[in-house]
């Protein structure tokens, strides 16, 4: 059974393109718009590794973590964010997400990311 | 015989009397009698002297004395008592008889009535008196000329202004009374005026008996008689010499107050100010020292009709009494005369003596120069050639100028003062707006960096799976080329990021074009969406779709529309207990303008500070310098605009800004101010931190 890594960002070209490369690297990948999307759909149960977008309309990664956690729901994130505010990574780290990736990362980087945080989880 | 010649002597009508030589009568004729009312032996001897005017009488008597010694023929006039009591002129024409001898033997008279004529005399000299007593009383100079411009008559006036009597005015050439300057075309027009018998009026000098030549009006005008013959020509010469001073002072006043309020320098307008009285108090030259910020010494000058080193030998001394008229009466704050230089003894451990001796100076009197606060801010001098104490009416028109010296002074040094100011002022201003700029650039950084971040994550990756996808056996082509359409279509929206940020930030010179503001908010709402989704904020467009387009500097324009988006994103940043909206409107307002109003419900502001927010360097935020909304101001300002700043409905502010539709008038730049403003003091656009 392949892992399952599902994408949540607002952006529709990481969307799309994300989850071909995840594929590509032998994950089972969905992706989802927003937050509320992914809480209310069915891959909630089955998600493996979640990379998640910081900002968003809505509710936002952040937040969509604390939600999780308050639900027992502990999949390991990876955060993904375009914002280069670097002082965003050690606070998300501090809460629990297993890594927080700038964009645009390296594929290499995002590999590394989803090894720690299959290993993890 | 003799009864025959009594006869006709009776019958003749005329008085006819005989007189013995001495003088006595002894016969008058009927018509005598019938005149006086008395029998003929009444006016017997001496008797005749009853009927004769007391006036006339003495004047009578003399004559006929003067007759009877002659011995030879003459006449008398006097009035006679008819015997209805009234007196009628007569004149009496007497001859000797002379007998064999030589003697007189008989006088013989005969009274012929002149009353008629006498009393037409009478008339005309009344009438003479009368006019002359009005061409006397004539407040002005008049002259009688003959038809062929020769003087014949003056008044008082005319003899007193030019000190000369009317005999010797008759001899001598007329045209040498008048300014050489005025001469030749004074003559032509009168002679012009002469040989057509047409009215003439010209303006003149005419040189008075002391030498001083006064403006006159002349004004000639021909008299005629029935026949239309010119018989006279009257010229009146009106002295408008102190109306043509007067005028001339106006003109000068108003010319220095035009120079003034034209910014016109120091030097010129108080060289203006030297001419003018120069030209107005004749005879004399001027100069204008100015005392420096400190009050301690003279610091510029100005005497346009001496030689420079006069003045540059005067400016630099010290307010002092040892500096010369003018620096003592600068220090003293009151006027100074020297009616004598060469024998004045003030001032002399500076020569200043020597040195106005040596420019052929004599005599001369400072007036101070005070500000209308009472401080002293110059010296006013006046010089001669020769030693003298300056007339009343120079020292008034001294009196006259030093007034308008003081408001020239004030107004162009407060003018100075305004424009070094300003200039400041607008560095100051063009430097905060670069800042302010700069300061908004920064926070848009982040939304730069989120938005060309995006689209570039999107290339990596679909570029790393479009590797994979082609190295996989059998190679995965059709999703190679699908990822690797996706790539192209990520960096065209890169591009296009990097386009917009261009546009905001790239272009070279403010410029005015016609434009859409709806367009141009969409510009910025693009470039801003990410940072305002980061802070949460929920945008709502409502754009009127029938705007209609407007004038003015796109990127300025934008940048006030940026300023406002984001601050009304920081507004909000501490809004918890309600969605953070925020709406950007465009509508059409009254006929002619557009307005753009950014509402928030975010902190909003007390009323109290409402005037405030505009100020540069005021801020509620505690990031904030303070800067972004006094330029945004100035930006619509310079569009004919306003920004203002209301509270919402519920909390929150809206901040808008109107400015006019585009009219036909061709676009021309905005204010000076705005565009140093917008792209700062060198004309290069701030770049962020390129």
């Amino acid at each position: 059974m392949r892992p399952v890594v599902t994408v949540v960002d607002d952006d529709e070209s990481v969307r799309e393109s994300l989850p071909d490369l995840l594929r590509e690297f032998g994950f089972a990948s969905r992706a989802f718009a927003s937050a509320e999307e992914f809480l209310t759909s069915d891959s909630l149960g089955e998600t493996n590794c979640l990379i998640l977008d910081v900002a968003m309309p809505g509710m936002t990664g952040p937040e969509l973590l604390r939600e999780l956690s308050r639900r027992q729901r502990e999949i390991p994130i990876v955060f993904i964010t375009a914002v280069g505010d670097e002082t965003v990574r050690p606070r998300l780290l501090e809460k629990g997400a297993v890594d927080c990736l700038f964009k645009p990362f390296s594929e290499a980087a995002l590999l590394e990311a989803l090894n720690t945080a299959l290993r993890v989880g | 015989m003799q009864n025959e010649l009594s006869s006709v002597v009776d019958a003749l009508p005329a008085m006819v009397w005989s007189a013995l030589p001495d003088g006595r009568v002894d016969f008058v004729n009927r018509r005598w009698c019938g005149y006086v009312g008395q029998a003929a032996d009444a006016a017997w001897g001496d008797g005749w002297q009853t009927w004769i005017h007391p006036d006339d009488f003495p004047g009578l008597l003399d004559c006929w004395r003067s007759i009877l010694a002659s011995g030879a023929a003459g006449e008398m006039e006097a009035r006679l008592r008819r015997i209805d009591g009234e007196y009628r002129w007569f004149v009496f024409q007497v001859s000797p008889r002379i007998d064999a001898s030589g003697q007189v033997a008989k006088w013989w008279g005969i009274n012929t009535d002149i009353d008629v004529r006498k009393r037409a005399e009478e008339a005309v000299r009344a009438r003479e008196g009368r006019f002359r007593s009005i061409i006397e009383g004539l407040p002005v100079l008049v002259t009688l000329h003959t038809p062929a411009g020769d003087v014949e008559l003056v008044n008082r006036r005319v003899v007193e202004y030019f000190g000369a009597t009317l005999e010797e005015m008759k001899g001598r050439p007329g045209a040498d009374i008048y300014h050489p300057d005025d001469r030749p075309k004074l003559i032509a027009a009168w002679s012009a005026s002469i040989d057509a018998g047409h009215p003439y009026e010209f303006e003149a000098r005419l040189r008075r008996a002391d030498g001083v030549y006064r403006w006159f009006q002349l004004r000639a005008f021909p008299l005629r008689d029935a026949a239309g013959q010119i018989v006279l020509w009257y010229l009146l010469q009106i002295d408008i010499d102190d109306w043509k001073r007067a005028e001339a002072l106006l003109a000068g006043e108003k010319r220095l107050l035009e120079m003034v309020a034209n910014g016109d320098s120091m030097s010129e307008v108080l060289e203006e100010l030297c001419e003018l009285v120069e030209s107005t108090a004749s005879g004399c030259y001027c100069s204008v020292v100015l005392v420096d910020p400190t009050g301690t010494h003279l610091e510029h000058g100005v005497a346009p009709s001496l030689p420079a080193s006069f003045i540059t030998s005067i400016v630099g001394r010290p307010v002092s009494m040892h500096s010369g008229p003018c620096g003592m009466a600068a220090y003293l704050n009151e006027r100074v005369v020297s009616p004598d230089i060469a024998s004045e003894m003030r001032w002399s451990s500076h020569e200043w003596c020597q040195m106005a001796l040596a420019h052929g100076l004599r005599a001369c009197s400072s007036t101070p120069i005070s500000s209308a606060a009472g401080k002293v801010l110059g010296a006013f001098a006046i010089y001669y050639n020769e030693p003298t104490t300056p007339s009343t009416r120079h020292q008034e028109l001294v009196e006259q100028f030093t007034h308008i010296a003081s408001i020239a002074i004030e107004r162009v040094q407060r003018d100075a003062e305004r424009r070094l100011s300003e200039e400041v002022l607008g560095k100051v201003r063009s430097e905060l707006a670069r800042v302010a700029r700069v300061t908004s650039l920064g926070a848009l950084t982040a939304s730069i960096a989120h938005e060309v971040n995006q689209p570039l994550s999107g290339i990596l990756t679909n570029a790393s799976t479009c590797l994979r996808m082609l190295g996989a056996d059998p190679p995965n082509v059709d999703g190679a080329r699908e990822t690797a359409r996706r790539t192209i279509r990520d960096g065209n929206r890169a591009s296009e990021v990097v386009t917009r940020l261009r546009a905001l930030f790239g272009k070279k010179d403010a410029t005015t074009e016609a434009m859409d503001l709806n367009e141009a908010t969409r510009e910025v709402i693009a470039l801003t969406l990410s940072e305002l989704k980061r802070g949460r904020v929920i945008l709502r467009e409502e754009l009127a779709d029938d705007l209609p387009p407007v004038t003015g500097d796109r990127i300025q324009l934008q940048q006030v529309i940026l300023n406002l988006l984001l601050n009304a994103s920081d507004a909000m940043s501490g809004v918890e207990d309600r969605p953070r909206h925020l709406v950007v409107k465009t509508h059409r307002e009254g006929g002619d303008r557009v307005r753009v109003a950014v509402e928030d419900v975010g902190v909003g502001f007390e009323p109290q500070v409402a005037d405030r927010l505009f100020e540069a360097f005021y801020t509620t935020k505690s990031g904030g310098m303070g800067i972004g909304l006094s330029v945004s101001r100035s930006i619509i300002e310079s569009h004919q605009g306003r920004l203002s700043a209301a509270p919402n409905d519920g909390p929150g502010a809206i901040f808008s800004f109107s400015i006019p539709v585009a009219s036909d008038r061709a676009s021309g730049a905005y204010g000076r101010d705005a565009i140093r403003e917008a792209v700062g003091p060198t004309g290069e656009p701030a770049r962020g931190n390129s």
